[in-house]
């Protein structure tokens, strides 16, 4: 609001469009957690694995089915693609607004918004994360009270490629979590110079 | 000043209603056990036999430890960075927990045919409907602390600018 005039000179030294150096390590951040979620979604979605498998013989020749093992088949992955599909999102546009978005402040509730959506992602994530962990812990291992058979002795790769989705997703994790706490001690620390027109 | 009573008040009330919820949810679930006789073998169901429920119970357990501190130590201002930071990683345990409790349970629900689950639920009703249970008050509790992040979060916020 008071942009344009009058505090044109404290826009100018302050909080201009050259950003401070803590700026950068925000911004370099996200950009990291950014590659881990985007990687983490799309190796989960792209997660199949076919296995034939011979389930009778008729005469000479064995008949033959297959067995497909995909993302789909189990919720909690669903949630996991959705969830980290989100958090790239997010931090994408977090990054463009970081850089081109410097003008837009919303009544100085800038900060609050975007340690609240921050805060949003890490709760999203975070839920994601566990589902799928746990689920993956599932497969691998089964379950014998409740007679669920382990499913990573068949299908080596999809349960390959689950881990690396989920070990991606855990360091996008941790560092939003890192980038949360950031964004909240911003909102936090009484700020002098970046709010515009304050004499 | 009476505004910021009733803003103390609130926290405290949102609080103590995650304690609650935190503690009935980890007590419901330890206490869940069934067994029934399938043909020849006994199926027994206990919340240990399922690392997510186990993970569920410690999580809530830690989380109302810390709600109990939290509740005593409410009325320092000095530490109120540190109880939101603390909040926000209980917050996000509690609710990593819940969501693989969900997981697994719903696959105890209603099964997996493409892996070969059947669902156990038929089996140990009483198990499932306790676990059930004790997952909504998971939830509840998880709920609790997100919005008390929110709010100490809108409240700061509110006052600085």
């Amino acid at each position: 609001m008071a942009a344009q005039d009058g505090g044109k000179s404290e826009v100018g030294v302050n909080s201009s469009p050259a950003l401070k150096p803590k700026d950068w390590v925000l911004l370099s951040l996200r950009l990291v957690a950014f590659f881990a979620t985007t990687a983490a979604t799309i190796v989960m979605a792209l997660n199949k694995q076919t296995n034939t498998v011979v389930v009778a013989t008729v005469g000479n020749t064995p008949v033959k089915a297959a067995v497909t093992a995909k993302f789909q088949q189990t919720p909690a992955f669903v949630f996991f693609v959705v969830a980290n599909g989100m958090a790239s999102f997010h931090n994408c546009l977090m990054i463009v607004v970081e850089l081109f978005g410097h003008k837009i402040d919303c009544n100085g509730l800038r900060l609050a918004i975007i340690a609240i959506l921050d805060m949003m992602t890490v709760a999203m994530t975070s839920a994601g994360d566990g589902a799928a962990t746990f689920m993956a812990e599932v497969g691998k291992n089964g379950n014998s009270h409740a007679r669920w058979n382990k499913i990573c002795d068949k299908f080596h790769a999809y349960c390959d490629r689950g881990n690396g989705a989920l070990i991606a997703s855990f360091i996008g994790l941790l560092i939003l979590l890192i980038i949360n706490v950031m964004s909240i001690s911003k909102l936090l620390k009484p700020k002098h110079t970046t709010y515009i027109g304050v004499p | 000043m009476i505004t910021k009573t009733w803003k103390m008040i609130f926290t405290l009330l949102l609080r103590l209603l995650a304690l609650t919820a935190t503690l009935a949810a980890t007590l419901v679930m330890v206490t869940a056990h069934d067994s029934t006789e399938v043909m020849h073998f006994t199926f027994k169901a206990k919340y240990s036999y399922e690392p997510a429920f186990k993970y569920f119970v410690v999580a809530e357990a830690i989380a109302s430890g810390y709600s109990l501190i939290v509740l005593f130590l409410s009325s320092k201002n000095s530490f109120s960075r540190l109880v939101m930071i603390l909040d926000m990683v209980v917050a996000m345990l509690l609710i990593s927990s819940v969501s693989a409790a969900m997981a697994v349970a719903y696959v105890g629900k209603k099964g997996n045919i493409h892996a070969g689950w059947l669902p156990i639920c038929g089996e140990v009703a009483k198990f499932c409907n306790q676990a059930t249970g004790a997952l909504i008050s998971g939830l509840l509790a998880a709920i609790m602390y997100l919005l008390l992040l929110i709010y100490s979060l809108h409240d700061t916020a509110y006052w600085m600018s």
